[in-house]
């Protein structure tokens, strides 16, 4: 190992022995189980929640409502507006009530429409990914305030779900100091099932590298069950839901 | 129809007054007990230690013992848990594992047969003090005795039932854990009379001898003087008491 | 160094964690905290029960085709591009991790947190080459200065307070800082926001890998993980290799389960499901991922009728809150890296059950709270006893307990032999009763009477008095109150009908 190897080559002797281990590790396995290798989808027939929750649906105010309860309950924020221009006027006083001075966006249709950057001329507004050659995850630790679109949300649990993309970053909803997610409210669901089984529909091939459920700020409470928000990643989220979000 | 007593060795030996006012209890309602004396003890010790084949030559005492009753109680939840292991026990040994099945079925804890199978929840009996109640791990995890005791002890009379805070925490017994980790058990068991201290209760009640004597134990050594009392014993003193007027 | 390596005995670690009160009420008021939180989500989410049953039978299912599964996640996380490793043990999994971390030519490894990685000390094996780990949970990064082992699965530095906390982190910042929580942990954010930054490699465990799709999925609640997946060019995976589940729709079983068991919360603040390195034209995520799954013992299990249970395990923690003597002695006690109900099985178990004959098994009273918490149902108080079982069987039983059974065996077996002994028992208690009670601390009540006193035996024997009970009782045949009679048939008849008569 001491040789320089192309790293290509590494790779490739790498894969050729991990294949190789592959079949007598799951030999291995089949024999202490006693039969032989199981090489077809076996029947699964307790696949996923139970029967009685799948059926477990809430009209929407009352989705609002639960979602607005557990993410408040988990220290963050919910505020509801009517549509993007009253979510852009909400998160521009914000915004200037915390004399933000950077802020990064998701490059997302639905977030440049909030035109944030003529609303806020005093704070650096850039838009994820939109010049290769920036180091994007320095610049989000760098940022005061994350603004995402949420693909999905979840009023059980109080979770929003932000997944990535070439121009939605995993680092703008977990670097800078504050996040600001925009959540249709067409997008929440009952359940997290919901949102899991299109995973499932969806395909290996079609998952984003990186999923993410955010039920609240980030939080620890190691030192003497003491609660600390903001350990790690953002210590203030506001989940802001938008009652209409089409683009007039 | 034949019922038959399972007096588990320790209240056999160290208190027979919790098997025999079981005894006095059901007879109030002509439920007549038969005693087989070839029975001994259910094997737990032996068994939770990893001395199987020890568990199973005094099981098989048990076993033999009732073999051809209907019914079968004890007054203990933990011996009576200890049955329904029986048959990983004798899983090696046909004659014996049919008879662990049918003892299985067969078995009730005192409470769980007053209630369950009798039909019994208030006896009728008067008992003015306060007290409290530790349900033992087995009887109420694992054999799931959890209302039985409570109903029974609602309905005597003059009786203040006040709530053990943690009371589902084990008392530290184990068995031979008690002696083994006499440390660690000592600590438990400490915590538990603290808390049966708290309520101020002047009567603790249990269905397992067990427990009751390792925590009346610890309450003795610190010189307190709550009595303690299986619910069988509560119950017919109160009957008794009851009917003297 | 573990306190079992150190050469110490189970007894001698409890009874250092016994005189430790600072130890014993810090340890008691988080489990209860933990419990209670566990205990009013479930109830809150209603039919516990139900998701418990739910969840062991996926965990049944999927180990018991374990060999499928993990095949069809290897194939499909290669398909994402990630790059696959098997490790038969620790050992090959250390050599594997340093073999990338020297590819990468990597300075330092960020970590969040991972049990497995606790089982191989990888951290040890990293500095050995010059790199440096950097444990980034806040409890795992307290544990790692202060140079210990952690404690809890969930809460590492259960056992250390806000001043010891205060002084590590005071010698780190070169500074003194107040032992404020705020203070620390805002310390603790700018120093491994650098660190994050400036890491050449991230490594996470795994809580489920998923088959269908060769994702896997973290729980955590500060960001340190998303933090290692998103930042460092390379990351590394540590992944046991019972991790996994089918399909995304289970992880909805185990999302019920694992944070309300855990934590009692109902999610943790962030579950990610991460599927292969960043794609082609994506900003952030690494450019390499490596996953590592991991035998060490586990597949030991496999085929064992009274341990392949063990690994439906989800790292819970739950059975640690319920437990009477977690709370009494604590996590370093128990000598390994898992403590706990979960870990005197484990610990063993992982070992064969026969390399690790300390006497962790023996630790417990075996009330049966760790499986009532357990949320998939696995029987850890049965287990405990199938390790004693096997030691005596492997004729490691300590003597005199085998002496004290042969004894009990050849009394119990008989009961006439047995009433013998309880009169002899009569005869010979005379020498230590003093009114009523034994209080002298000899033989096998030393340990006993240190805490108790022991009542003496009466008189007379439930048996010894049988025949003057019976005939007092039954002399006139009082018939059997009606109502109770005719319930007692009814059972008999539904027994007789296959019913279970209970």
């Amino acid at each position: 190992m001491t040789n320089p190897v192309q790293p290509d080559e590494w790779l490739k002797r790498l894969e050729a022995r991990s294949r190789a281990k592959q079949e007598t590790f799951m030999d291995g396995i089949a024999a202490k189980l006693g039969r032989e290798r199981v090489r077809t989808r076996p029947k699964h027939p307790f696949r996923g929640a139970p029967d009685f929750w799948k059926e477990f649906q809430l009209p929407i105010e009352d989705r609002i409502r639960q979602f607005t309860a557990n993410f408040e309950a988990a220290g963050g924020h919910v505020v509801r507006v009517k549509n993007r221009a009253e979510a852009s006027t909400f998160i521009v006083d914000k915004a200037s009530e915390m004399s933000a001075g950077s802020i990064l966006i998701n490059d997302e249709v639905e977030l440049s429409t909030l035109n944030l950057a003529s609303s806020l001329p005093d704070a650096i507004v850039r838009s994820w990914n939109e010049d290769q050659d920036e180091n994007w995850r320095a610049v989000a630790s760098r940022s005061d305030i994350g603004i995402v679109m949420a693909d999905y949300a979840a009023a059980y649990t109080g979770s929003l779900v932000v997944t990535s993309s070439p121009a939605k970053g995993r680092s703008v909803s977990l670097l800078p100091t504050v996040l600001m997610a925009i959540v249709p409210v067409d997008r929440m669901v009952t359940r997290l099932g919901e949102i899991l089984v299109r995973f499932d529909e969806a395909g290996r091939e079609q998952l984003p590298a990186g999923i993410h459920f955010i039920s609240g700020p980030s939080r620890s409470a190691d030192i003497e069950n003491d609660l600390t928000i903001g350990v790690h990643g953002p210590g203030i989220v506001f989940a802001i839901l938008v009652d209409d979000d089409s683009d007039a | 129809m034949k019922i038959s007593l399972f007096v588990t060795c320790l209240s056999d030996a160290l208190f027979p007054r919790a098997a025999e006012s079981m005894t006095r209890l059901l007879a109030k309602y002509g439920v007549k007990l038969e005693f087989p004396d070839i029975q001994t003890c259910c094997g737990q010790p032996a068994f939770n230690s990893g001395y199987w084949d020890d568990a199973r030559t005094s099981a098989r005492t048990i076993l033999d013992a009732f073999e051809d009753s209907d019914f079968v109680v004890a007054p203990s939840g933990s011996c009576t848990y200890m049955i329904h292991h029986y048959s990983e026990l004798f899983k090696g040994d046909a004659e014996y594992l049919e008879k662990a099945k049918a003892l299985q079925s067969k078995v009730y804890e005192f409470s769980q047969f007053l209630v369950d199978v009798m039909g019994i929840s208030d006896v009728g009996a008067y008992f003015p003090y306060k007290v409290t109640y530790h349900p033992s791990c087995h009887g109420s995890r694992l054999l799931g005795i959890k209302d039985e005791p409570i109903r029974l002890l609602n309905g005597v009379k003059g009786l203040e039932l006040v709530p053990l805070p943690y009371a589902e925490d084990c008392c530290g017994f184990g068995g031979t854990f008690a002696v083994k980790m006499a440390d660690i058990s000592g600590a438990m068991v400490t915590e538990k009379s603290d808390h049966v201290l708290e309520t101020e209760a002047e009567v603790l009640v249990g269905l397992d001898m067990a427990c009751l004597l390792n925590i009346a134990g610890n309450l003795r050594h610190r010189g307190e003087k709550v009595r303690v009392m299986h619910l069988a014993e509560l119950l017919y003193e109160g009957v008794s008491v009851h009917e003297r007027g | 160094m573990s306190a079992a390596e150190k050469g110490q005995t189970v007894k001698e670690r409890a009874r250092d964690a016994l005189g430790n009160d600072f130890l014993r009420s810090a340890v008691r008021f988080t489990t209860e905290r933990l419990r209670l939180g566990k205990k009013l989500a479930a109830e809150e989410h209603g039919n516990w029960d139900d998701w418990r049953e739910r969840g062991r039978q996926i965990r049944l299912h999927t180990i018991a085709h374990l060999d499928y599964y993990l095949n069809e996640f290897a194939e499909n996380a290669r398909a994402n591009g990630a790059h696959v490793h098997f490790a038969d043990t620790a050992e090959e999994a250390v050599a594997i991790s340093l073999e990338i971390a020297k590819h990468a030519s990597a300075k330092s490894v960020v970590k969040s947190k991972s049990m497995v990685s606790e089982e191989l000390h990888l951290n040890q094996a990293l500095d050995s080459i010059g790199v440096e780990a950097i444990e980034t949970d806040l409890g795992e990064y307290i544990i790692q200065l202060a140079n210990e082992t952690p404690s809890h699965i969930i809460i590492p530095a259960i056992h250390k307070n806000r001043h010891q906390i205060a002084g590590l982190l005071s010698r780190e910042a070169g500074e003194d800082l107040p032992a404020d929580t705020a203070v620390l942990a805002g310390f603790v954010r700018t120093k491994l926001r650098e660190k994050f930054l400036a890491a050449d490699i991230g490594m996470t465990g795994c809580n489920f890998a998923i088959a269908e799709t060769g994702s896997m999925v973290l729980f955590e609640n500060e960001g340190n993980a998303r933090m290692v997946t998103t930042v460092p060019k390379t990351q590394i995976t540590l992944m046991g290799m019972e991790r996994i589940i089918p399909s995304w729709s289970d992880l909805e079983v185990m999302a019920t389960l694992l944070p309300r068991s855990a934590t009692g919360q109902k999610l943790t603040v962030y579950m990610s499901g991460i599927t292969g390195p960043r794609r082609e034209q994506d900003a952030d995520g690494p450019d390499q991922m490596h996953i590592i799954i991991i035998d060490n013992g586990r597949s030991l299990q496999l085929g064992d009728p009274e341990f392949q249970e063990l690994l439906n395990c989800i790292r819970c923690g739950a059975c640690l809150n319920a437990c009477p003597v977690y709370r009494h002695i604590g996590g370093h006690a128990y000598g390994g890296t898992y403590s706990g109900p979960i870990g005197a099985v484990l610990t063993p178990a992982l070992k064969k059950n026969v390399a690790e004959w300390d006497d962790i098994a023996n630790a417990s009273s075996l009330c049966g709270a760790c499986y009532e918490a357990c949320p998939v149902k696995i029987p850890l108080h049965d287990m405990l006893v199938y390790l004693r079982r096997r030691k005596v069987e492997a004729g490691r039983g300590n003597k005199a307990e085998t002496l004290g059974m042969k004894g009990f065996s050849v009394v119990m077996g008989n009961a006439k032999r047995y009433r013998n002994v309880v009169r002899l028992g009569k005869l010979g208690q005379k020498l230590v009763v003093r009114n009523g009670e034994i209080r002298a601390r000899i033989g096998p009540l030393k340990g006993w009477n240190t805490y108790r006193v022991t009542p003496e035996l009466p008189k007379d024997s439930f048996r010894d008095r049988w025949s003057k009970v019976e005939q007092e009782l039954y002399s006139e045949s009082a018939p059997m109150n009606p109502e109770v009679a005719d319930r007692l048939s009814k059972l008999m008849d539904q027994r007789k009908n296959g019913g279970h008569g209970q």
